[in-house]
């Protein structure tokens, strides 16, 4: 509810305003997608992970809450080196889903 | 005397159109290479060495087709009677008209007189007589392409009886043409042996509509391919997909499926439309959607190219074929840069240059296995070593190479480059192959020896300074595609086997060994289509009954351990139990 | 005349439909492969939720099973039906005719060491749940040091494409949380963590064990799988996880590795299970005819199924089918 007297913004995820085109798109290809466990193996065993915040699990949790740009960002550090698709207890195929993210 | 008759003009029209269309497509391949490919070819033509290779290429591959004879001498024959006795009757065609000299006497003048010399060979029967030795000659070659085509009719029924079990499926137009290359000749017998005025007629629009369906069909690949020889022989790669090179490559695939049976994919009939004679097909039809995906599903084993009979390099083509794909999002590596190793971090920066150099790469991180038997191995050997990335380290680059970003790699190529040489060592010893394979092929790391736990280890028993005790335990060794086909490392694995146990034999080894299914290569393949993969490869492994699996890739220790009857090791493994 | 029961499997399904089946006046034949009835309860310490000695249940059914034919060491190496019952021949060498066939067959503990990645059988100090049991029975394993820092890994082997385990081993969670509170138990001084994604607490008293861990016993929860196990140099363990909750990955040193192991179909029973026409569901157990009304019946008359292996199941679980395996089959005998 909007009392027109709000400062700062709400810092609550907008669930009616997101937009889940590309989470949608992935599903398209990937329909492992949406088996994530959110365990996250991917996180623990990142290459990358090791030296900058950058993990899987978050990133699918960024697409599903429209915050694709934070997910962009953080999808620049990954070296696609396929440990996290090798641990991935569910099977995703996590390196074609973050090519396809980018593209 | 006869020295024209109307029905020569089909052939020579459609004769022709095929040479103006070759000669086109030659200036545009050629136009197309960058230029200092384009040096690097027209360099290669008078070089001594590559002219020798290009001649010796040019008979052996165009016209008897040794590859496909050592393949399967039934499908090799089939080639080589068609190519060959082709090729024969025409040269011989050609020596008739200028020893027998039918023409001479004849007043035909200037174009008139090459026009005539034109067809004249080619309806040689029709005209003049062949006498005794040629008419021999002629019928015999003749026989022989007809002997060739036979055998071409009973594959097209039943392939297997020539070793194929599954044939590339064609369209209209490749079925047209193939049946009218498969007329041509019965029809020219015929012709010349009852002289029926009609079969000639018939022989010669035969060899009208093959020649003005050549272009646009596979049988392109009979004039295309000779030039591809000259080309491979100059050392070029492809750089585009559709372009120089690659064109010519393109055209030069032959359709002819032998990659089908090959490739691992081909285990689900559904996924071998996924290899790489569709790939070209795809390529040469235009179909960019197509060949994107079929480029990012393949496996980039590389064993296509190693059963080619034509030497297509389809992964180079496949992987510029990644390149295209655009990104909108660029990798950014910079926090590597402020990344020290362990050493810079507490100061000791050794200058011992007789240390060994581990990197285990990201893979081994998830086999402890294999870093605990290396590690044991190197003591026991009295090596001094460091480990690079004990607490997790970069990765080598290769995934990133392989997903076609090869300027994207560059970053981690070169942190780990200085890291490497910092520590001084002159010896870097690594256990993945995909690792291995990009620092051989894109590293600059001069003065420092690069080697595979494969080869180290084989060194280090061969040198002395590691005794294997030899155990009584059957091993099947499993060659890792980017060990094997890539580097040809055969020998040094199965070297240091016989030493530690007793080695059997696979159904198909070395360069014919089968993809284990978990390549980072492919980008498409769901689980279950991987898993079909690893399945049949460790059919083919347990052909002799081992009672191990033996390997030297992490990656291809993970899969096959996912599916394996019997107990997956690494190498390194084998040995550090057997010291 | 004498109605022949053969049951394969002397475990706790086993033993109790035997007992179940005598009452009811039939004549049950217990066919076990190991030296000893009792199957894996018999190698368990105290159960959950509450801790109750294992031995007090499995003892009442050692007793009632007295009298009853028992064949130990032995298996079944053929198996032939026609429209007598069924004719089974075992490994030494006797021919047995019975009227219907109970497969009890259990499972197997997965292996551990095929999830490389945790270091079981590489590293000394990595342990799986049912050595541990072991350890709590018997006092004594030398892995076992006082150690200080404790983990459980829940979901070994479950929940796994990558192992092709895709279903939930349903009692591990609480397996863990009880050995946790154990642990603490024998070393009070020791932090104890599990590695968990869901804590399936499905039973009664299961939530009052989760909230005694909390409680009683700090048991410290971090929500995310342990993905890589490395030694250091003083041969202690570090793990690398996700603190999924916190939304960072951690790495932590450890004196000991519990792995929450699950349950796998018995695969020694294949080949009879193939000659009685009993197929595989999608996780590779038995196929019962439905998991309600059918759960005791199979595709093929005659031959029942009760306990583990159709389905990983609690100890309750696996009682109440033995009982209603029971009845099936004396309504089976009855109506033929």
């Amino acid at each position: 509810m909007d009392f027109g007297f709000c400062l700062s913004p709400s810092s609550h995820v907008q669930m009616d305003k997101i937009d889940l085109a590309t989470f949608n798109r992935l599903k398209e290809t990937n329909p492992d997608i949406n088996t994530c466990i959110a365990c996250g193996s991917c996180t623990a065993t990142c290459t990358a992970g090791n030296f900058t915040e950058m993990s899987f699990r978050r990133i699918l949790l960024m697409l599903q809450r429209g915050k694709e740009d934070e997910a962009k960002k953080m999808i620049q550090r990954c070296m696609l080196c396929g440990k996290c698709t090798l641990v991935c207890p569910r099977g995703i195929n996590i390196r074609k889903i973050l090519l396809d993210i980018t593209r | 005397m006869k020295i024209f008759d109307p029905f020569v003009l089909p052939f020579v029209l459609g004769m022709a159109f095929v040479l103006t269309y070759c000669f086109v497509g030659l200036i545009k391949v050629i136009l197309q290479l960058p230029k200092d490919d384009r040096k690097k070819f027209l360099r290669s033509l008078v070089t001594p060495k590559t002219a020798w290779a290009n001649i010796r290429d040019l008979f052996g591959d165009c016209l008897f087709h040794v590859k496909i004879w050592k393949r399967n001498p039934i499908l090799g024959y089939m080639h080589s009677a068609i190519a060959f006795g082709w090729f024969m009757i025409i040269v011989i065609g050609h020596v008739m008209l200028f020893t027998l000299k039918p023409l001479q006497g004849v007043e035909i003048e200037g174009f008139a007189r090459t026009f005539t010399n034109f067809y004249y060979p080619i309806f040689f029967k029709y005209f003049a007589e062949e006498g005794k030795i040629f008419g021999f000659l002629m019928d015999f070659f003749l026989l022989m392409i007809i002997s060739g085509i036979l055998i071409a009719v009973v594959k097209k029924i039943h392939s297997k009886i020539v070793g194929v079990k599954r044939v590339t499926k064609f369209g209209f137009a490749d079925n047209m043409i193939r049946f009218a290359l498969w007329t041509i000749f019965p029809f020219r017998l015929i012709a010349e042996k009852t002289n029926i005025y009609a079969f000639w007629w018939l022989y010669s629009i035969d060899l009208l509509i093959f020649m003005c369906m050549l272009p646009f069909t596979r049988y392109m690949h009979i004039p295309t391919e000779a030039l591809f020889i000259l080309l491979r022989h100059a050392g070029l790669n492809a750089r585009e997909p559709r372009k120089g090179y690659a064109l010519a490559q393109i055209y030069s695939c032959p359709s002819c499926g032998l990659c089908i049976d090959a490739c691992p994919m081909s285990v689900n009939d559904k996924n071998s439309g996924n290899t790489s004679a569709y790939f070209m097909k795809k390529l040469r039809n235009g179909d960019t959607e197509e060949a994107k995906r079929i480029a990012e599903t393949c496996l980039m084993c590389g064993k296509c190219v190693k059963v080619c009979p034509v030497s297509i390099e389809s992964c180079d083509i496949k992987f510029s074929q990644r390149a295209e794909t655009p990104y909108y999002v660029n990798s950014d590596h910079s926090y590597l840069d402020v990344i020290l190793t362990e050493a810079q971090r507490s100061g000791e920066i050794s200058s011992n240059n007789n240390k060994v150099l581990y990197f285990a790469g990201c893979m081994t991180q998830l086999t402890p296995k294999i870093m605990r038997a290396m590690k044991k191995i190197m003591e026991s050997a009295g090596e001094e070593f460091q480990f690079l990335d004990e607490n997790g380290g970069i990765c080598c680059g290769r995934p990133m190479i392989l997903s076609g970003k090869t300027a994207e790699a560059q970053a981690m190529i070169a942190k780990n480059t200085e890291l490497i040489k910092k520590s001084g060592a002159k010896k870097l010893v690594l256990s993945c192959p995909i690792c291995y394979k990009v620092f051989k092929d894109e590293y600059h790391l001069e003065g420092v020896e690069i080697l595979h736990h494969t080869q180290y280890i084989n060194e280090l028993i061969k040198t002395g300074k590691l005794k294997v005790n030899k155990g009584d335990v059957n091993y099947v060794y499993h060659d890792p595609c980017e060990l094997g086909r890539a580097f040809e490392i055969y020998d040094e694995p199965r070297e240091v086997l016989e030493k530690a146990g007793n080695l059997r034999k696979a159904k198909s080894e070395k360069e014919l060994s089968i993809c284990c299914g978990g390549s980072l290569g492919s980008f498409n393949l769901t689980q279950k289509e991987r898993d079909e993969i690893t399945c049949n490869s460790v059919a083919d492994l347990m052909f002799n009954n081992p009672d191990e699996i033996v390997t030297a890739c992490p990656l291809c220790l993970k899969t096959f351990a996912r599916k394996a009857p019997v107990a997956v090791k690494d190498i390194a493994e084998v040995v550090s139990s057997q010291l | 005349m004498k109605e022949n029961i053969l049951i394969i499997g002397g475990g706790a399904a086993g033993m109790e439909a035997a007992t179940q089946l005598k009452k009811l006046g039939l004549t049950p034949i217990i066919i076990e492969k190991s030296d000893a009835l009792g199957g894996h309860i018999a190698q368990w310490d105290r159960l959950f939720p509450a801790f109750h000695p294992a031995k007090d249940v499995v003892a009442p059914m050692l007793e009632s099973v007295k009298g009853i034919d028992v064949l130990l060491n032995t298996e079944v190496n053929d198996i032939q039906c026609d429209a007598d019952g069924f004719k089974a021949v075992l490994t030494n060498g006797k021919t047995i005719d019975a009227k219907a066939v109970v497969l009890a067959t259990g499972f197997d503990l997965f292996k551990a060491e095929r999830k490389q990645e945790y270091g079981y059988g590489i590293y000394n100090n990595v342990i799986t749940s049912l050595e541990l049991e072991k350890f709590f029975r018997t006092g004594k394993d030398e892995r076992i040091n006082n150690p200080k820092k404790i983990g459980f890994v829940h979901c070994v082997g479950a929940r796994d494409v990558k192992v092709g385990n895709t279903y939930c081993s349903k009692v591990c969670c609480t397996t863990a949380l009880k050995q946790a509170c154990e642990m603490k138990e024998v070393f009070p001084n020791a932090e104890v963590y599990t590695f968990y994604m869901d804590l399936r607490m499905f039973g009664p008293g299961y939530e009052d064990l989760y909230l005694k861990t909390q409680r009683d016993f700090d048991v410290k929860c971090i929500r995310g799988r342990v993905c890589e196990v490395s030694e250091n140099m003083d041969g202690r363990l570090v793990i690398k996880a996700e603190d999924t909750l916190f939304g960072k990955p951690l790495k932590m040193t450890l004196d000991l590795l519990v792995l929450m192991c699950s349950m796998e179909k018995n695969k020694s029973i294949d080949k009879i299970q193939q000659q009685l026409g009993v197929a595989n569901n999608s996780d590779g157990f038995m196929q019962n005819r439905d998991m309600y009304l059918g759960m005791n019946g199979t595709a093929k008359d005659g031959v029942f199924v009760a306990g583990t292996c159709t389905a990983p199941k609690s100890l309750p679980d696996t009682i109440a089918e033995a009982r209603s395996v029971a009845v099936e089959v004396f309504n089976y005998i009855n109506n033929k």
